[in-house]
């Protein structure tokens, strides 16, 4: 394969994977996550947008010295074959653990509202077979899913506009009214909601404009997080300090304020809409964890797609019991943290190991 | 070529096979009885009864509604046990109205009975929710001849309109919201049974959990102004000095309120200016036959800003004895305040209150004729 034919990304593309690889279940969530800061969470998403904005850097840093390389390759260049293997390795099992966490998670709030007497397995199949034929068409056939996404569902935004009218504008004050014990649970919490901009580090190789792919990340990580920020301060106006603290899903219940005098429940639409969400996030997630099993065994197969597949599948339906499913779920976020700080890590390496590697 | 017929021929056995399975089947649309009404009256601290209105939708029967009532411990258990009663399956998802009777709310049970209301993803959160003075079960039993039916006429009833505007409508989201926000008190909508209808009486004001007693339609009027509702109830004003009686009757056109607090917690003042416009409709005292020049208008409104602002000011007396706050006032203080703001905070803080009032009354017309 040429390296001209490997470049497939143009800019709206990096904008909107980045984009909505970030926006998924997390922000169903969110304003419970940061319920430690009470009513102050609400800008709290903006420190989250700077975080992400900082974190984003050293990732393209260290893939542009690399232009042609993923994650994957620039570990087994960086730390030797075997080191880097075992790391990817570890990716993917985290990677499909987060998916699975994903699917989950989504599953279980649509059995709660939407479907409550059926199992969930058949559903599942359903979606895990629709997220293989969008990664099968490669990271393009990803990021035109992502565009599509974004756009059908922007207009829910709409839904917010009952909450909006009833909610108070005083919650907003006092600004910032936490303790640093408060403000670092949340930090904890919440930050995993807006995680998924990092596997950029992934696709990097097959964008065209390499050099401006920064900026292009930094328009997508903003939407995600003004969206996420209308999110909060809309819960922050329209629930009390108890509600934001115990409400799991509180989107769910934004759009429960609705009226149409045609439609009667508009919180079931808007959560059923939501799979395009979920979808684009575990498709960028899969194609990644595919090609680090590519990467593993050092050949292309298709079959890859559908082996990670089977395993979430496993994990997502497995009769094991609901507490040490979560337990494994929270563990794989937290591991999720880890791939930050990873870049800076592997930058320092390749300080260090600069002209080696380069012989 | 082969292996692709193979997976065909499966799919397609497999499409028309799912008819075969032994799944449950759905039940069709007649068969759900879909609760319209609910009623819970108070029997003792663990048991109540669950009353519901079905509405019943076969042209043959000759009653409209199906009313089944229960002795249970748990709501959803009663559910349960009114599926057997009824020769449907029963679900909430149409709920529109909840009855509570006046002694489960007294014994402050309704925040419970909510709550599972609320955390309930089949229930949407615009359910109406009412205290009833006696008993739910017969307001639901009634006959109200000229009412299609009885869901119908509860949801109608509940809505604000604008005659009965000083009618705090709650719902689900807004019961559970003022009694977990700690600035603010409870208010629900107060019915009683007349003969052959059911009359908004007032309001119910709860003390944290408890309701703590009715409040009159002049004082859910003050809470709904003060609250910064822009449409109100026809304002009824008598005036009553210098042993002169004048009534009057004003249709509000609109009201704007604005309140600040003094940031402090421990000697809080507020300040509230209340902005009202409306039409004369009606007048009876000894100005009438004067009112046609714009100074005796002013000097009406000037009466009037006096009555208004003594009417506030004794309400909110009445609320720093009960140390009670429906309006949520104290929110002036709290989004001053940092740190954890509770429950005792907000009755000491409403115990202590100070307040400035000024009311300003424009009378915009007073008919067409002179």
């Amino acid at each position: 394969m040429s390296t001209n034919k490997r470049k497939l990304l143009n800019r709206y593309h990096v904008v909107f994977l980045v984009q909505s690889t970030m926006f998924g279940t997390g922000v169903l969530s969110l304003p419970q996550r940061l319920s430690s800061l009470g009513y102050s969470q609400a800008l709290f998403p903006l420190l989250f947008g700077v975080i992400a904005s900082l974190s984003i850097w050293p990732m393209i840093w260290i893939n542009s010295k690399y232009k042609n390389e993923n994650l994957f390759r620039i570990n087994e260049i960086l730390l030797g074959k075997w080191i880097g293997k075992s790391i990817n390795l570890f990716i993917v099992l985290q990677f499909t653990l987060f998916l699975a966490a994903i699917i989950s998670s989504y599953m279980n709030l649509i059995q709660t509202t939407a479907l409550p007497e059926q199992t969930m397995t058949i559903p599942v199949l359903f979606f895990l077979l629709l997220l293989t034929y969008i990664v099968n068409g490669g990271i393009k056939s990803v990021a035109r899913f992502c565009i599509m996404a974004f756009f059908i569902t922007i207009p829910m935004l709409y839904f917010l506009r009952w909450a909006i009218e009833k909610g108070e504008m005083s919650h907003l004050f006092p600004l910032f009214n936490y303790n640093g014990h408060e403000f670092f649970e949340a930090l904890r919490k919440g930050y995993l909601s807006i995680l998924g901009y990092e596997v950029i580090m992934f696709y990097f190789p097959y964008i065209v404009n390499q050099k401006k792919a920064y900026k292009h990340a930094l328009v997508g990580i903003w939407i995600s997080i003004i969206l996420c920020f209308i999110t909060t301060i809309v819960s922050v106006l329209y629930y009390s300090e108890w509600q934001l603290e115990n409400i799991e899903f509180s989107v769910l219940h934004l759009f429960k304020a609705g009226e149409f005098s045609f439609i009667e429940r508009i919180d079931i639409i808007g959560i059923t809409l939501w799979i395009f969400l979920i979808l684009s996030t575990a498709a960028g997630y899969l194609w990644s964890a595919k090609k680090g099993l590519d990467s593993l065994r050092s050949k292309k197969k298709k079959y890859h797609v559908y082996l990670i597949t089977i395993v979430i599948f496993a994990v997502v339906v497995m009769p094991i019991s609901h507490e040490s499913q979560k337990k494994l779920f929270e563990g794989s976020h937290y591991v999720g943290y880890l791939l930050l700080v990873w870049p800076i890590f592997l930058s320092v390496v390749h300080i260090l190991r600069k002209k080696q590697v380069q012989q | 070529m082969n292996v692709k017929f193979i997976i065909l021929a499966i799919i397609l056995a497999m499409a028309f096979l799912t008819g075969c399975s032994a799944k449950v089947k759905k039940i069709p649309l007649e068969d759900v009885g879909m609760v319209g009404v609910m009623a819970i009256d108070y029997i003792d601290e663990n048991s109540l009864k669950l009353t519901v209105a079905i509405p019943q939708y076969s042209p043959v029967a000759k009653e409209h509604t199906q009313i089944f009532s229960v002795t249970t411990e748990l709501v959803s258990q009663g559910i349960v046990d009114i599926e057997a009663l009824s020769d449907k399956k029963v679900v909430l998802n149409q709920l529109r109205v909840v009855l509570l009777n006046e002694e489960f709310a007294r014994h402050g049970k309704a925040r419970e009975i909510i709550k599972h209301l609320f955390r309930n993803a089949e229930v949407g959160n615009k359910v109406l929710i009412a205290v009833v003075k006696e008993s739910g079960e017969e307001i639901l039993k009634e006959e109200y001849p000229d009412k299609p039916n009885i869901n119908f006429y509860l949801n109608d009833l509940l809505q604000p309109s604008i005659n009965t505007a000083f009618n705090p409508n709650t719902n689900i989201h807004d019961f559970v919201y003022t009694q977990t926000n700690p600035v603010f008190d409870s208010i629900v909508p107060l019915l009683e049974k007349k003969e052959g209808k059911i009359e908004i009486n007032g309001i119910a004001l709860f003390k944290g959990e408890k309701m703590l007693r009715s409040l009159s339609k002049d004082d859910a009027l003050i809470i709904q102004a003060l609250q910064g509702r822009k449409k109100l109830a026809p304002l009824y004003i008598k005036l009553n000095d210098n042993n002169k009686e004048e009534k009057m009757m004003l249709d509000l056109i609109n009201s704007k309120v604005r309140m600040k607090g003094n940031k402090s917690v421990d000697s809080p003042k507020l300040t509230v200016s209340l902005k009202i416009e409306g039409t004369l409709v009606e007048y009876k005292g000894e100005r009438e036959g004067r009112l046609s020049t714009p100074e005796e208008i002013l000097k009406l409104e000037e009466d009037v800003n006096k009555e208004i602002e003594k009417d506030i000011s004794k309400f909110l007396e009445s609320l720093k004895e009960l140390k009670v706050d429906p309006i949520g006032l104290t929110e002036k203080f709290r989004m001053h305040y940092h740190g954890d703001w509770d429950k005792t905070m907000t009755r000491e803080t409403i115990s202590k209150l100070q307040w400035d009032i000024h009311v300003e009354t424009s009378i915009v017309s007073t008919g067409t004729l002179r």
